[in-house]
């Protein structure tokens, strides 16, 4: 597959705008331009491409219904706080290819009508920052951002908004929350950013990579590029793999590849020839899968199929040297550490979960222990104000499924 | 129209609301812990889930919007088990306290785990700890009963608008802290507490002192500190106020209150309170009647006690007979010798109207006097008058509730949030749901909401006459007259033809604003009436109500100012607002009382004091106010009621002025009688007894008695009594009954006639233009914390605000090498008196602030006046005052 959203990233100023334009970067946004919004609209539902944060949400219905919506102003925020653990695929389009994501920011807000974008970035990215920062100084330096965009009279702004170090906040309603200056905490859905968001006013969130393609669904039409990858999840997408695999880093590959492809074909399997125990697909608030089920195309609508998720395609390889009970010791740490604190279940339930994974992990485990974890697991799952909490359940659930005797070995042998 | 399904129950809902609603409606009850009527929903307890069908998930009730055709159960097994497993959740980290808990026995986390929660919980690890963080002297935080359903938080926020707490830190290490590093620094309202379901917050006056069901009752009453009348529910126990809280949906204030109605009620069972009639004993003029001296730290004088030093060498202890037989003789000796403009009588805002009806019923019948006033001649009654004068009888009866939906707010005159907080609330709503908000002058509780900062106009030193008259002239040069009312036309023309006029930063920005607004409402403290210029002040404001069709609302700092007008407490006026002047009124009362109301009007209060003074007024009587304290010039007010043949004082403390009198007599507080008050809406609410007082009378009742030795029978055997012959005789409390006032919508007009009077041509007179160049000048703040006099002797209070402050801007602090926390001596041409001095960034102009409510350092008593002859209020403008830091001792 001819590498679209990696393009160029050998070089190493790809980030430099006369690098983008020689390989026909910005071509796009003039072909954009030519087009009413409605038709790129069009173009963005017929290309099927789906979110790439992790919810896999159709964007081009997405737009469709902030279209819908007459009020303005309208806000364009990329969600760039890529903090599920595993994932780094927006950090190298950031880091790498920055025009790129602008063009993508340009022909959207000129779909949806916005006038204004956010690229809310996590604090942990400062060399993302720099790069970006200088890279939107190039657009508008070079007209391709500001009061009049080629002239075209189409304006577009963009500022870089920084966070402080909350997973939360990649939940697109807390991160609104975060962006007015406020307790970065999820909101009540409905209703929905897409109409009540960023001010009281129609905003649409899309992840990095999501806003990336649109350059290239431009260039070749929506069905053209529904051609790429599976039928229901076409489209190019990153994987970043990373564990034990012989070269971890990002992959690009068509939407659909089977998990055991990328590690082994690409990813080179597993270092030093150890057996694989586990894989987290999508970073580790989907459901773990053990060694022998990763025959299974990674896209959103298959995944669920397979009992897991795509997720954000964060594909992080354990190996039989791994003790499965310290992962979900320090996914929970993670979790508890970034939980909000704002629901009741999500607030109490996963400390709960922590402390009994903790003792069984430093050899306190007590008998019924298990039992008890599936139950507080089954009493956040489902229950909680936004999925954080579901992922820690979940994340619990599937260890316990998969590797119930690990746990059952730490409880009876301390 | 939208129908849902719930529980199989069709409903049909008028309006859109959320699930949580539309099943309150239907009956059905949802059990909620972070929910609150008053604020927006939150939805993280978990508790109100329901299903919906067609959805896959459970759903919020409290923030799910109910839609056309929802089928909605509340009821199910999986249901059940998720209350049961988030309360569980919620005990495995709340310390079971309950037998510790002041919140025991009201406590909302404890009646839902006993209907909804488990039995036994599954949890087996370490508790978390929470190292206690603030030492608050009003509340008292328990953290770790803290279930962090940020109702505290959001009522701060939403509602209050003083967020002065806020949830910090993350996940379980959340906490709910106060911004300043010490204590909560906040403004003491409470409504944190009222909200808070469990005993994370709780009350340190109340703290430990008794269970929620051992009261002895809990009487529904209205709070005797301001012009809000806010209701609340007084819990007594041994005929002891232990507690006030507030009840959602209970009266105006909708379960919002202030720190002084909050936390003020100990006033009322003060050691120092008066039981018996005293009869003075000491000469007048004796060194021994300097009992108060100017320490730096003045104590609440010593109880009188048999032998011991200092009163009870001034006064013997008395019975009510001998009290009550001496005032009678006395009273009618004057009278008879040098007739009834002898005699004067001082009111009092504080008592209710029954009390008020009775004095000045007396005055007139038996004492054959017209000169009584209030201490509502400092502000709220000439200006009323002056704007009824002009604008019609009501102008000033708006809602406070209504406030919040005007599109625009101009404040001048004093800070409501100070002074009337709940009304202060309703501007700050206002000011969240788009109001624009403007202030001439200073403000410290509106500063947050005044968003576009031009709108803050600060006028040169004491020249808001002139502000306001460039600002009427601009408005006027728009609008032109506006032809309803022609007298009103034609003197806003004169005026305009030379008009005072200045430059303000400002003005410009206002004038649009109040040029494009649709409602506006116009805020006018007292400050403003206090001015050499003051009625040229109220003209403009009149002018400008009139021409932008606003809304006008009068600040009051006493409970009753507006009943006392109501009930006639004036010099020329009897109750109704009838003219003392028009000879058939007179008569129509005449008739009733069957007696003589004496045909001349009477004095104003500045005018007794002067007649005092000059030894034409021999006898004054005085109920319920302390004119020594709370005059300005108080070694005048002193001469004056020294030079006084005859001096009653009818209070329920041995206050300043007590100490001069000739008798004392000893009278009964709120919450020890029934009564009822007008607020500053014009609305009539009822106060009722909540304990049994073994020494004391009723005020009226006291009148009564002295009214029947010389000569004039008054059997009234209850308020209510009173209240029914007001009712028969005032033609504004037409057939108002208790009964009525109880129901709670007595606005104005009530049932009767309001005064159709033609407007008075009122004379301008021009005053020469003051210019103040000096550097500092000394004016009057109304606090927060305290009100009048009666807030110094409520103990919660003290120790939130336990003396008096000098507040003084950021410029002339650096000019004075002032820091926070110095003691400074404050000197006038007045006098002399050593406080605190605090720097407050809000004051903008050459003004220092200093509160008028703590003994011996009152900001009063540093201030001379003279008199606005149209008013006939008192201008305490211009005192130029020196600041100087002293040396710690």
């Amino acid at each position: 597959m001819e590498r679209v959203l990696l393009k160029n990233i050998e070089n190493p100023n790809s980030a430099d705008i006369n690098e983008y334009l020689k390989i026909g970067g910005y071509k796009s946004l003039s072909k954009a331009f030519a087009l009413q919004p409605k038709d790129i609209i069009e173009e963005i539902k017929k290309s099927g491409l789906r979110g790439r944060g992790g919810a896999g949400f159709p964007t081009g219905m997405k737009w469709s219904f902030a279209d819908a919506d007459p009020r303005s102003p309208k806000y364009l925020i990329c969600n760039a706080d890529e903090g599920e653990p595993g994932t780094f695929k927006d950090r190298i389009l950031l880091e790498r290819n920055p025009h790129l994501l602008i063009e993508g920011i340009v022909i959207s807000g000129y779909a949806l009508g916005a006038q204004e974008g956010f690229i809310y970035l996590r604090g942990e990215y400062p060399h993302a920052k720099d790069v970006l920062s200088r890279a939107i100084k190039q657009a508008y330096k070079n007209n391709y951002l500001g009061d009049n965009i080629l002239g075209k009279g189409v304006r577009f702004h963009i500022t870089v908004y920084q966070g402080a170090g909350a997973y939360i906040c990649g939940e697109e309603t807390a991160l609104i929350e975060s962006l007015e200056g406020k307790r970065g905490q999820p909101r009540s859905k409905p209703p929905f950013p897409v109409n009540v968001g960023a001010w009281g006013m129609p905003t649409i969130v899309n992840n990095v990579e999501t806003l990336s393609n649109v350059p290239y669904i431009i260039d070749v039409g929506g069905e053209v590029y529904s051609r790429i990858g599976s039928k229901d999840c076409p489209g190019p997408k990153l994987y970043c793999v990373s564990g034990c695999v012989e070269r971890p880093g990002v992959y690009e590959l068509p939407m659909g590849t089977s998990l055991r492809e990328i590690i082994y074909k690409h990813a080179g399997g597993i270092k030093g020839g150890r057996g694989l125990k586990a894989v987290f697909p999508g970073g580790i608030s989907t459901p773990v899968l053990p060694g022998d089920k990763i025959d299974c195309p990674m896209d959103f609508v298959s995944m669920p199929k397979f009992d897991s998720m795509l997720g954000s395609g964060a594909v992080i390889v354990m190996d039989e040297s791994v003790c499965m009970v310290k992962v979900a010791l320090r996914s929970l740490r993670f979790f508890e550490h970034e939980s909000c604190g704002k629901c009741v279940p999500c607030r109490e339930g996963v400390e709960w979960l922590r402390k009994i994974v903790e003792r069984i992990e430093y050899g306190k485990g007590r008998e019924g222990d298990i039992e008890l974890l599936s139950q507080v697991a089954e009493t956040i799952s489902g229950r909680t104000f936004c999925p954080l909490g579901d992922g820690a359940a979940c994340m619990v659930l599937a260890m316990i499924k998969h590797f119930r005797y690990e746990f059952e070995e730490h409880i009876k042998n301390r | 129209m939208i129908t849902i399904t719930i529980n199989g129950k069709d409903i049909i809902l008028d309006e859109p609301m959320t699930i949580l609603k539309a099943a309150d409606v239907a009956g059905i009850k949802i059990p909620t812990l972070c929910h609150h009527e008053l604020l927006e929903p939150y939805g993280g307890c978990r508790l109100c889930v329901v299903e919906v069908e067609r959805m896959p998930k459970l759903q919020n009730a409290c923030t799910l919007m109910a839609a056309d055709g929802m089928v909605i159960r509340t009821e199910s097994e999986v249901i059940s088990k998720v209350r049961q497993d988030m309360l569980e959740l919620l005990l495995i980290n709340h310390p079971l306290d309950c037998p510790y808990c002041d919140k025991a026995g009201e406590c909302e986390l404890q009646d839902l785990v006993s209907k909804y929660g488990p039995t036994v919980g599954r949890y087996r690890e370490e508790k978390r700890k929470v190292p206690e963080s603030h030492e608050d002297r009003v509340f008292v935080r328990n953290m770790e009963r803290c279930i962090l359903c940020t109702r505290c938080v959001r009522m701060c926020s939403d509602v209050q608008g003083a967020g002065a707490i806020s949830v910090v830190g993350r996940g379980g290490r959340s906490r709910i802290e106060p911004f300043s590093p010490t204590s909560f620094n906040c403004e003491y309202c409470g409504n944190c507490l009222t909200v808070c379901p469990v005993g994370a917050i709780l009350s340190r006056p109340h703290l430990h002192s008794l269970r929620a069901w051992q009261i002895d009752r809990e009487v529904e009453t209205i709070c005797p500190y301001c012009g809000v009348g806010c209701s609340f529910v007084v819990q007594v126990r041994d005929e002891s106020i232990k507690r006030v809280i507030p009840r959602f949906g209970l009266g105006l204030n909708n379960g919002l209150l202030c720190s002084r109605g909050r936390f003020g009620y100990e006033f009322r069972e003060c050691a120092e309170r008066l039981t018996k009639p005293l009869i003075r004993i000491a000469p007048k003029n004796s060194q021994k009647s300097e009992v108060r001296s100017q320490k730096s730290n003045p104590p609440i004088p010593p109880l009188l006690k048999g032998g011991e030093g200092g009163l009870s060498e001034i006064f013997r202890e008395a019975s009510w007979t001998e009290a009550l037989d001496i005032i009678a003789e006395k009273l009618k000796d004057i009278r008879d010798k040098y007739g009834g403009d002898a005699v004067a009588g001082i009111a009092s805002p504080r008592c209710t109207n029954e009390d008020n009806y009775v004095f000045q019923k007396f005055m007139r019948i038996v004492c054959q006097t017209n000169n009584i006033d209030s201490i509502s001649r400092l502000g709220f009654a000439p200006a009323e008058r002056y704007f009824e004068d002009l604008l019609g009888q009501g102008i000033t009866a708006n809602t406070i509730t209504g406030l919040k939906n005007s599109d625009a707010i101009l404040i001048l005159g004093g800070d409501p949030i100070a002074i009337n907080p709940i009304l202060g609330l309703s501007i700050r709503a206002g000011a969240r749901s788009g109001a624009k908000v403007a202030v001439i002058g200073n403000t410290k509780g509106l500063a947050q909401m005044i968003q576009d900062k031009t709108l803050q106009i600060i006028p040169p030193l004491f020249k808001e006459a002139e502000v306001l008259e460039s600002l009427l002239l601009e408005i006027f040069k728009v609008k032109g007259l506006r032809g309803e009312r022609p007298a009103m036309d034609r003197m806003v023309g004169k005026l305009l033809e030379k008009p005072l006029k200045t430059e303000a930063q400002g003005l410009d920005e206002l004038k649009d604003v109040l040029l494009k607004a649709g409602s506006i409402s116009i805020i006018v403290g007292m400050d403003i009436v206090q001015r050499v210029n003051g009625h040229r002040a109220l003209f403009a404001i009149a002018a400008l109500t009139y021409l932008l069709e606003a809304r006008l609302y009068l600040l009051s700092e006493k409970p009753n100012e507006q009943g006392l007008i109501d009930m006639g407490c004036l010099p020329d006026v009897l109750p109704g607002g009838r003219p003392l002047g028009i000879g058939d009124f007179r008569r129509r009362f005449e008739n009733a009382w069957k007696g003589i109301i004496p045909e001349k009007d009477g004095l104003t209060l500045m005018e007794i004091i002067e007649m005092a003074r000059n030894k034409k007024i021999k006898a004054l009587y005085i109920m319920g106010e302390n004119p020594l304290f709370n005059l300005p010039k108080g070694s005048y007010i002193k001469d004056a009621l020294r030079s006084l043949d005859f001096l009653v004082v009818q209070d329920i403390f041995l206050t300043e002025t007590a100490e001069l009198a000739d008798v004392v007599l000893p009278a009964m507080s709120w919450a020890e009688k029934d009564g009822t008050y007008t607020n500053l809406e014009r609305r009539i609410q009822l106060l009722r007894k909540a304990v049994n007082r073994a020494s004391g009378m009723e005020d009226w009742r006291i009148i009564s008695e002295i009214s029947g030795r010389m000569g004039y029978r008054m059997d009234y055997r209850s308020a209510q009594d009173i209240m029914e012959e007001i009712a028969r005789l005032s033609p504004l409390y037409r057939d108002l009954s208790y009964d009525e006032i109880e129901k709670g919508d007595c606005l104005w007009p009530y049932k009767g006639e309001p005064l159709r009077g033609v407007i008075s041509e009122i004379p301008f007179v021009v005053e020469g233009v003051h210019e103040y160049k000096g550097e500092l000048y000394l004016a009057p703040e109304k606090v927060l914390f305290h009100s009048g006099t009666i807030s110094r002797r409520s103990s919660a209070l003290r120790k939130i605000c336990p003396e008096p402050i000098l507040k003084i801007g950021v410029h002339h602090a650096e000019r004075l090498g002032l820091k926070e926390g110095d003691y400074v001596s404050v000197s006038t041409t007045e006098g002399s008196i050593n406080v605190l001095v605090s720097i407050e960034e809000t004051i903008k102009d050459n003004k220092v602030l200093l509160s008028n409510n703590f003994e011996g350092r009152g900001v009063l008593s540093l201030l001379n006046y003279s008199i606005d002859p149209i008013t006939k209020a008192p201008a305490i403008e211009g005192m130029e005052v020196t600041i100087k830091r002293l040396k710690l001792q």
